[in-house]
C-alpha cells in the first residue's frame, strides 16, 4: 500500500513538473541557445528543436518522457548536455550534507531553547518565544546576506563562498538551521509545557526523580514528538531553502542545479531533480513514522 | 587594409602597467623595511581566483551558442584573428593583415606562420577554413558567430598563411566580426571530436589551457608554457605570468563582493553601482570599467503595434520619461546619461540630446492630438474606452536592481501625463517569449557587438520578422526605406568618411522618429583585490585579459 502511494507521489511530481514547465512562457530551444549578449537564428533554433524533440506535440513529449522515466532513464540535460543521473549524482552529496547538518543544528538549538525557556520563568519564556518567532519569520536570502556581512566582511571568521573545508559550511548551515529551529522550537515548547503539567510528570516527581531527570527522561520525550513528525516536512523545506542558500553562498548542489534548470527550461533535469527530492521526501516520511514509534510507545500499538 | 604590428600610440594596457610599476616602485621606496613580497617587476607563478556573476557557460566552445559567459572565460584559451585597440582600430593577432579585393567581395587574410594550437596542431589557413565551416554548420548550433558570418559564403586556402574569405556582398564589419571571441580559432583536430567533448575542453592557441571543469563550481585554467601569440598592444611577450586561474561562479552580487573584500577571490565582474563606489573609496580594492561596444542601454518603443505605432505617442512618452534624476541617484555617479543609440565604446556614435528634452506640457499636447483625450478614475489617459497601457517586460537576468528602479522612475514620470506603464519582471526564457510574440510596448535589450554595424542588426526592416524562430533583433519594429538604404550601404563601404556620414544620418532618422530612448552605456565593471597587478580589458569586447596579469606572492 505504501509502495503504491509512493509511486503515485513520484508520478504526480513528474507530471506536474513537466506540464508546469511547459505551460509557463519560454522556449527551451531559445534558452538552450540564449543568454545575455547572444541572439539565436531561426536555423539554429530549428536544429535544436529537432535535436531535442521539442517540435513534437506536447502529449507525445510527455509520453516519451514518462516512458523513459519508467525504465529508470532520467534522460539527458538540455543545458549541461550530460546524463541527468550523473549530474544529480555529482550534486546530491553536498545538498544532503547541508540539509542533514542544518536539521541536526536546528534540533539542538530548538531543544536547548525549549528546555531553557520552559525552566527559566516568565522572562525566559518570553525571550524564547520571541526568538523562535523571529527566527521562523526570517527569509533565507536576508539571513544569508546578514550572516555574510557580519561573519565574512566584518569579522572575517568564515568565508563568504563555499570552500572545500568545513569552515565553508558554517554560514550555509546556520542560514538553513536558524529559521527551522524557530519552527521546531515553537511546537516543542508548546508540548514541553503540556508535558510538564501532565499526570506522568507529577508521578515521576512524586517518585523523587530530579528535575533534570524528569525533563530529559519524560518531558522531552513527549516534547520531541511533534518535532520528529515535523522533520519529514522539514526535509522538503530544507531542500527549497537549499535553492536560495546554494545560490547565495555559491555552493554546488541540487538546489542550485534546480534553479538553473528551471531558468533554462531544462525539462529533463528539473523533472529528475524533483523526482529525487520527492523520493527523499517519501523516504523521510517513512523514517519519521518509524522514529515516532520508537519515541512514542503508544504509536506501536495503533 | 594592410596592418602593421605595434602601430599607433602606446596602448592603455601598457600605460596602466607602467603606472602600476611606478606605484609599486614608489611603495617599495617609501617603506624600505616593507614586506619582501612586494615586487616591482611582474613575477611568474601563483593562482588567481576569478568570480563571475554572468553565469556558467553550458559549453566552453564559444562557437556553440555564443554569449558573454563564454566570451569571458574563452578569452583565456582561444584567440581571434584580429584584436582592436582602444579607438576601435583593428590590430593584428593570429592574422597579420586583411586586404579586401577591389570589388569588396573577397578578403585575403594573412596569417602568422609560427603559431600552434595547444594540442600540437599547426595554425594555418586550413585551420581557419575548418573553423568557419564549424561555425556555419547548423549542427554546431551557433547563434552569434553564424550571424556575424552571414555574408561569408566560403573560405579558400590560397596557401598555408593566406585564407581568402569569399563574400556574397561587401562587408565593412568583417574584421571587427573576426575579432570577437565567439569567432575565435580552435584546433581543427579537436573540432573533430564530439560536441560534448569539445564543449568540455576546447583547444585553442591562448595563454591558458582548460585543465578541468567541475560543473557549478569552477573551471581551472593552467598556463600554456609554449604560448607565443599575444595580441598587438600587450605589455609582454612569451607565456603568461600566472600558473593557474580558478574561474568560479558566484551568482549573488553581494556574496561576490564580500568574497572580494575578504580576499577569498581576487577579481569579480558584474559589480553593482554601490559596490563600485565602496571599492573606489577603499585602499584595498580597485575597479576597471569599460563601455561595452554595441548598442547603449536603451528603451525600444515597439512602433509596430498600438499605442506606439503613433509617432506622437512615442514622442509624448520620450518627452515625459525623466531619466536623468534616476541615473544620478540610483547609480551613485557610476554611469553617465547617454543620448546615443550606440555605446561610447563604438565608433560613429551620434548624440542628439535635444530630441530627449523633458517637457510634460508638450507630452500632454501630443497625447491630446493623438486622440488620447479621456481620463479614467486612476488618472490614466484613455481613447475609445481603452486605457493608454504600455507593457514593459524586463529581463531580470539582464537588468540589474538599480536599472529596474530606474524603470520604476520612468513609470512614475510618464504616469503624470497619463501613461500606464506596466512593469513585468521575467526570467530570460519568458522574456524572450514576450519579445518574440511582440507582446510589449517598450523593452530594454542588451546587444553587444564591436561594430557600428549593430545598427543594421537592430534597426534594418529585414530584422523584424524571421517568423519561425520568433527572433527579431529589431524590437522597435522600425521599417523605413531610407534607413534601410543607409544601413546597408554603410555595412558595405570601407570608406571611413562615408560610413560616418551614413551612420550619422541613420541615427538622426531614429532620433527624429522617437523609436529609441537611450539611457546609459552598458559598462563592464571589474573589481580586483590588492594582490592583482597588470590586469586590463581587451578593448574588442571589454573582456578582462589575464595574459599580462600577475599576483604578488
Amino acid at each position: 500500500m505504501r509502495l503504491v502511494g509512493a509511486v503515485f507521489v513520484l508520478w504526480a511530481a513528474a507530471t506536474l513538473t513537466f506540464f508546469g514547465l511547459r505551460l509557463i512562457p519560454g522556449d527551451p530551444a531559445q534558452a538552450i541557445l540564449g543568454g545575455p549578449g547572444s541572439q539565436a537564428s531561426a536555423e539554429a533554433l530549428a536544429q535544436v528543436r529537432a535535436e531535442y524533440g521539442l517540435d513534437q506535440p506536447i502529449g507525445v513529449q510527455y509520453v516519451a518522457q514518462l516512458g523513459r522515466l519508467a525504465t529508470g532513464d532520467l534522460g539527458t540535460s538540455y543545458s549541461l548536455k550530460s546524463p541527468v543521473a550523473d549530474i544529480i549524482g555529482s550534486q546530491i552529496g553536498g545538498t544532503l550534507l547541508l540539509a542533514a547538518l542544518a536539521l541536526l543544528v536546528a534540533w539542538v538549538i530548538a531543544l536547548g531553547l525549549a528546555v531553557w525557556s520552559t525552566r527559566g520563568g516568565r522572562v525566559a519564556a518570553a525571550v524564547g518565544s520571541t526568538l523562535e518567532i523571529v527566527a521562523a519569520a526570517v527569509p533565507h536570502f536576508w539571513l544569508a546576506t546578514v550572516l555574510v556581512l557580519i561573519f565574512s566582511t566584518a569579522l572575517r571568521w568564515f568565508p563568504a563562498v563555499s570552500t572545500a573545508g568545513p569552515e565553508g559550511l558554517v554560514l550555509p548551515v546556520l542560514t538553513l538551521a536558524l529559521p527551522l529551529a524557530g519552527f521546531l522550537g515553537q511546537v516543542m515548547r508548546e508540548s514541553v509545557l503540556n508535558a510538564l503539567e501532565a499526570p506522568f510528570t507529577l508521578s515521576a516527581r512524586a517518585r523523587g526523580e530530579s528535575e533534570t531527570g524528569v525533563r530529559w527522561r519524560h518531558v522531552l520525550r513527549h516534547g520531541a514528538l511533534p518535532g520528529v513528525a515535523l522533520s519529514g516536512w522539514a526535509f522538503g523545506w530544507l531542500i527549497s531553502g537549499a535553492v536560495v542558500v546554494e545560490t547565495v553562498f555559491a555552493r554546488p548542489g541540487l538546489g542550485r542545479t534546480l534553479l538553473n534548470a528551471v531558468q533554462l527550461r531544462d525539462v529533463p533535469l528539473v523533472v529528475g531533480v524533483v523526482l529525487v527530492v520527492a523520493l527523499g521526501y517519501v523516504l523521510m516520511t517513512l523514517a519519521t513514522d518509524a522514529a515516532t514509534r520508537l519515541v512514542d510507545p503508544r504509536a506501536r500499538f495503533s | 587594409m594592410p596592418l602593421r604590428r605595434h602601430s599607433g600610440p602606446p596602448r592603455p594596457a601598457i600605460l596602466r602597467s607602467l603606472a602600476a610599476l611606478g606605484a609599486a616602485a614608489l611603495l617599495l621606496a617609501g617603506c624600505a623595511a616593507g614586506p619582501a613580497a612586494t615586487t616591482a617587476t611582474p613575477a611568474s607563478g601563483g593562482t588567481l581566483t576569478y568570480a563571475t556573476g554572468f553565469g556558467e557557460p553550458t559549453c566552453l566552445d564559444p562557437h556553440v551558442g555564443g554569449n558573454m559567459p563564454q566570451a569571458l572565460v574563452g578569452t583565456n584559451f582561444v584567440e581571434s584573428l584580429f584584436s582592436q585597440d582602444a579607438d576601435g582600430t583593428i590590430v593584428p593577432w593570429l592574422a597579420t593583415s586583411g586586404t579586401p579585393s577591389a570589388d569588396g567581395l573577397s578578403w585575403d587574410i594573412a596569417l602568422r606562420d609560427d603559431v600552434t594550437f595547444t594540442d600540437g596542431t599547426p595554425f594555418d589557413a586550413a585551420a581557419v577554413k575548418a573553423n568557419v565551416e564549424h561555425m556555419q554548420d547548423p549542427a554546431t548550433a551557433s547563434s552569434t558567430a553564424i550571424l556575424a558570418l552571414g555574408k561569408v559564403t566560403e573560405v579558400q586556402v590560397v596557401d598555408p598563411t593566406t585564407a581568402r574569405f569569399v563574400l556574397s556582398e561587401p562587408d565593412s564589419a568583417l574584421l571587427e566580426s573576426l575579432a570577437q571571441t565567439w569567432l575565435a580559432m580552435e584546433s581543427p583536430t579537436a573540432l573533430q571530436r564530439t560536441q560534448e567533448e569539445n564543449c568540455e575542453s576546447p583547444v585553442g592557441t591562448g595563454p591558458f589551457v582548460v585543465s578541468s571543469w567541475t560543473k557549478q563550481d569552477n573551471i581551472t585554467l593552467v598556463r600554456n608554457d609554449d604560448y607565443n601569440s599575444p595580441p598587438a598592444g600587450s605589455a609582454h611577450e612569451g607565456p603568461a605570468y600566472l600558473d593557474e586561474i580558478v574561474w568560479r561562479f558566484i551568482p549573488d552580487s553581494a556574496t561576490r563582493f564580500a568574497a572580494l573584500q575578504s580576499g577569498q577571490v581576487d577579481v569579480i565582474d558584474e559589480m553593482q553601482p554601490d559596490n563600485v563606489v565602496a571599492a573606489e573609496s577603499s585602499d584595498q580594492l580597485d575597479v576597471l570599467t569599460g563601455a561595452l561596444p554595441g548598442a547603449s542601454i536603451r528603451l525600444e518603443l515597439n512602433a509596430g503595434y498600438a499605442p506606439f505605432d503613433d509617432e506622437k505617442v512615442r514622442k509624448a512618452f520620450i518627452a515625459s520619461a525623466d531619466v536623468n534624476p534616476g541615473i544620478e541617484s540610483l547609480f551613485f555617479g557610476t554611469v553617465d546619461r547617454s543620448y546615443s543609440v550606440l555605446s561610447s565604446g563604438t565608433p560613429f556614435g551620434a548624440s542628439y540630446p535635444d530630441d530627449f528634452a523633458i517637457d510634460p506640457d508638450r507630452a500632454n499636447q501630443l497625447l491630446d492630438e493623438a486622440g488620447w483625450t479621456g481620463r479614467d478614475a486612476d488618472g490614466y489617459r484613455t481613447k475609445d474606452g481603452q486605457r493608454l497601457t504600455v507593457d514593459f517586460p524586463i529581463s531580470t537576468n539582464q537588468s540589474i536592481p538599480a536599472e529596474q528602479s530606474l524603470f520604476e522612475q520612468i513609470q512614475a514620470t510618464t504616469k503624470e501625463v497619463g501613461f500606464d506603464v506596466e512593469l513585468h519582471p521575467l526570467d530570460l526564457s519568458s522574456w524572450y517569449a514576450a519579445l518574440g510574440a511582440w507582446d510589449f510596448g517598450v523593452t530594454s535589450a542588451i546587444y553587444t557587438k564591436n561594430s557600428p554595424d549593430v545598427l543594421r542588426i537592430l534597426y534594418h526592416s529585414s530584422n523584424i520578422i524571421p517568423a519561425p524562430s520568433g527572433y527579431h533583433p529589431n524590437n522597435a519594429h522600425v521599417s523605413i526605406p531610407e534607413l534601410d538604404a543607409d544601413l546597408t550601404e554603410a555595412g558595405q563601404t570601407t570608406d571611413a568618411d562615408q560610413r560616418e556620414a551614413l551612420y550619422a544620418d541613420a541615427q538622426k532618422i531614429l532620433s527624429d522618429g522617437a523609436y529609441v530612448l537611450p539611457l546609459y552605456d552598458h559598462l563592464q565593471k571589474i573589481g580586483y583585490g590588492p594582490r592583482v597587478q597588470g590586469l586590463s580589458l581587451l578593448p574588442t569586447l571589454q573582456i578582462p585579459t589575464f595574459y599580462d596579469a600577475w599576483v604578488q606572492q
